[in-house]
């Protein structure tokens, strides 16, 4: 199958790597013989793209300036993406895509930029632009029932409040705000984070876990897929986890 | 003042007095105590001479070091900071080991590499003559923050600076430092001509893609490399510069390139080292240095420290290079590709706080593009990382070799014969200078 994914602003939120979340479905998808068609979204594509027609609709993170040029033009496009996200199309977001999908975001400026609305979540950034949460992270969460570690970096100002279903628990680093318990959002068509690495990187079950979703829903039924060749990443985990976890 | 300018100096010299007995290397040492015990340490100085500063994000050190050898070549007596040592910190220091007891600084000429966060923080204390703005890429996001942030640093700066300003001028994140003072006379603007493998399109990550004075998106003729091209504001215009200094007919494989009318050969062989050039050029304009002492010294001279720096063990060739963000690892893969011939690479990743603890900025590498690279080793703090970003880059993992240990990689690196190519980010590249000499002179020893 060729899943079809929506990069949204990709010339714009596409800091920290986070444009590698893109290879990386498409490589995983790829070795399985599948693979993924990525429809690149730039400002002012909102008259002529159909939303739900997409398989994964993924947001990266950003810089304030980016997010305010281009907060009006996803405004514009507010009730075909919830119609998408109710039908089912997945929606993978990192960091500055993760806080425009809620109900707001105020910058260190005081300035508010409207959310989607799409969760009750919201975001405040501290006035004190020196105060951000920076630095590697470790959380759990469950995929399918079962506990998975993820791991990546963060870096932001905003702090996120009011998250109902959280992505994970914090094990190393601050998460939703400085010193969370809890990081991320979360449903079952919905992963939203502030991981950067980018979080595919390091994580492939939960990449694994995207795709096969996706495609199940495409298919109409469950589709497994076979494993692959994990071991750098294995070993790249296994490096970072001692450093974080076991050294306190 | 006169005597908190004189304790100053006395504490600074029994300081790095007591480091040189101890027979430890002074470095950064007494100027972090001085900083830390007085903000204004730097103000304790007494220099009459020029300072040309040199700052961005790539080339600060090959400028720096080029710029200080066409002054040394022309019998100048220069102070500078060759290995770095850029923060204000690292200046009190260096400025430290060359003032007399009054805190008087003798040279004809201070050439000092200055860290872009820190251009206002040293030269609100010590007056310049002439800053060269090379670049800004992203760059150690967690540790600077966003590029814009350390732009508008500088940009602070430059509104109250008089001074000559030397900018790249095909690079809108730094040409627009030419509008922050609308009354200096002093802006110059050096520029390369479209070289043959320019793009029409991005081919690599980049900033600034939208006009710094109005919002539009920026159009580009062609992209040299990243964002670095020909630009212009279709709507207010930002970006119609007239250089100061333009080289032209950009020839890669001789190398050489052509300035107000003469052809000059170069040593190195990159379009971000023809570049770093322009740069120099202009300064060497605007000192009037002769362009006899220019051509000896662009044909001859190499910075050697870990840039393009040649190796070479029993008849294997080795390129170390220097990439500390995406951009530069960006040009050295290109360097890479462009040599033919079959190679096999080490790449050298740490995550130590000098190169930002995030490496993800390693995605924004493009290895899709690998070209005859017959094999990988992977090292430093990070080996696993950079491991997992070349084989999801669509390379083939059974050729990867990851050795976390340096000593060990440059080994396996060398259990073959061939051309070799080595990349070591911030921290990574003087370790891996080490090995590769302790291997180098140890083997060859041994047989």
């Amino acid at each position: 199958m060729t899943l079809k994914i929506l990069h949204m602003y990709p010339n714009m939120l596409d800091l920290y790597g986070d444009s590698g979340n893109m290879e990386l479905l498409r490589y995983r998808l790829r070795k399985r013989g599948h693979d993924a068609e990525v429809t690149a979204y730039t400002m002012g594509d909102g008259a002529k793209t159909d939303f739900e027609a997409y398989d994964l609709i993924y947001l990266g993170g950003g810089a304030d300036f980016e997010q305010q040029l281009l907060a009006d033009d996803l405004l514009s496009c507010r009730g075909r993406i919830v119609n998408a996200y109710k039908s089912g199309v997945f929606m993978l977001m990192i960091c500055g895509g993760y806080q425009l999908m809620g109900q707001y975001y105020k910058d260190s400026n005081g300035k508010k930029i409207p959310g989607l609305g799409l969760f009750d979540y919201y975001t405040v950034a501290s006035t004190n632009k020196r105060e951000r949460c920076i630095g590697n992270i470790v959380i759990e969460t469950e995929l399918d029932g079962e506990k998975y570690k993820v791991i990546g970096f963060e870096n932001h100002g905003g702090m996120t409040d009011n998250v109902k279903t959280p992505f994970g628990r914090v094990l190393f680093g601050n998460g939703n705000r400085f010193g969370s318990q809890t990081e991320g959002y979360t449903e079952k068509n919905v992963v939203a984070t502030y991981l950067h690495g980018p979080l595919l990187s390091k994580n492939p079950k939960l990449a694994d876990h995207i795709l096969s979703r996706c495609l199940s829903r495409r298919q109409g039924s469950e589709v497994k897929l076979p494993p692959l060749n994990d071991k750098l990443e294995e070993q790249c985990r296994k490096v970072m986890f001692r450093r974080l976890l076991e050294k306190k | 003042m006169f005597i908190i300018n004189f304790f100053t100096i006395l504490i600074g010299k029994i300081l790095s007095g007591l480091l040189h007995l101890l027979g430890k290397n002074a470095g950064n040492l007494p100027g972090l105590v001085l900083c830390t015990m007085r903000k204004n340490a730097l103000k304790a100085f007494k220099i009459d001479c020029p300072i040309i500063a040199v700052t961005g994000t790539n080339g600060k050190t090959s400028v720096t070091n080029f710029i200080a050898e066409l002054f040394r070549q022309t019998g100048a007596n220069i102070i500078t900071n060759p290995e770095g040592n850029n923060l204000d910190t690292g200046i009190t220091s260096l400025l430290l080991n060359h003032c007399t007891m009054t805190g008087k600084v003798r040279a004809d000429y201070l050439i000092l590499e200055t860290d872009e966060s820190h251009v206002p923080v040293v030269y609100s204390k010590l007056k310049l003559e002439t800053l060269v703005v090379l670049n800004f890429f992203r760059d150690q996001l967690d540790r600077n923050g966003e590029v814009e942030t350390l732009i508008l640093k500088v940009n602070g700066f430059c509104k109250t600076f008089g001074g000559n300003l030397i900018l790249n001028g095909d690079d809108p994140n730094v040409a627009r430092l030419g509008l922050a003072n609308p009354k200096n006379k002093n802006v110059k603007y050096f520029s390369v001509d479209k070289y043959r493998y320019a793009t029409d399109t991005l081919y690599e990550a980049g900033e600034g893609r939208f006009c710094p004075q109005c919002g539009t998106a920026l159009v580009y003729d062609y992209y040299q490399y990243s964002h670095i091209g020909r630009f212009a504001c279709p709507k207010c215009g930002y970006g119609k510069i007239t250089p100061y200094v333009k080289l032209t007919d950009i020839d890669l494989a001789r190398p050489s390139f052509r300035a107000e009318g003469e052809e000059y050969v170069t040593a190195g062989s990159t379009i971000y080292y023809m570049y770093n050039l322009s740069a120099v050029y202009a300064a060497a304009k605007l000192y009037g240095i002769d362009k006899k002492t220019v051509h000896k010294v662009f044909e001859s001279f190499e910075v050697n420290n870990g840039r393009m720096e040649r190796f070479e063990y029993r008849g294997s060739e080795l390129t170390l290079n220097l990439a500390k963000n995406p951009v530069g690892a960006n040009m050295t893969v290109r360097m890479i590709n462009e040599c033919e011939q079959e190679k096999e690479m080490l790449f050298v990743l740490n995550d130590n706080l000098a190169d930002g603890y995030d490496v993800s900025w390693i995605w924004d590498i493009n290895f899709s593009v690998f070209n005859n690279v017959t094999r990988v080793v992977t090292s430093g703090r990070r080996a696993y990382d950079i491991a997992v970003r070349i084989k999801c880059s669509g390379y083939d993992e059974d050729r990867i070799v990851v050795k976390p240990d340096l000593d060990e990689a440059v080994k396996e690196l060398f259990s073959t014969t061939g051309r070799k190519f080595a990349v070591a980010n911030y921290t990574a590249v003087q370790p891996t200078r080490a090995a590769l000499n302790r291997f180098i002179k140890g083997e060859g020893a041994a047989k």
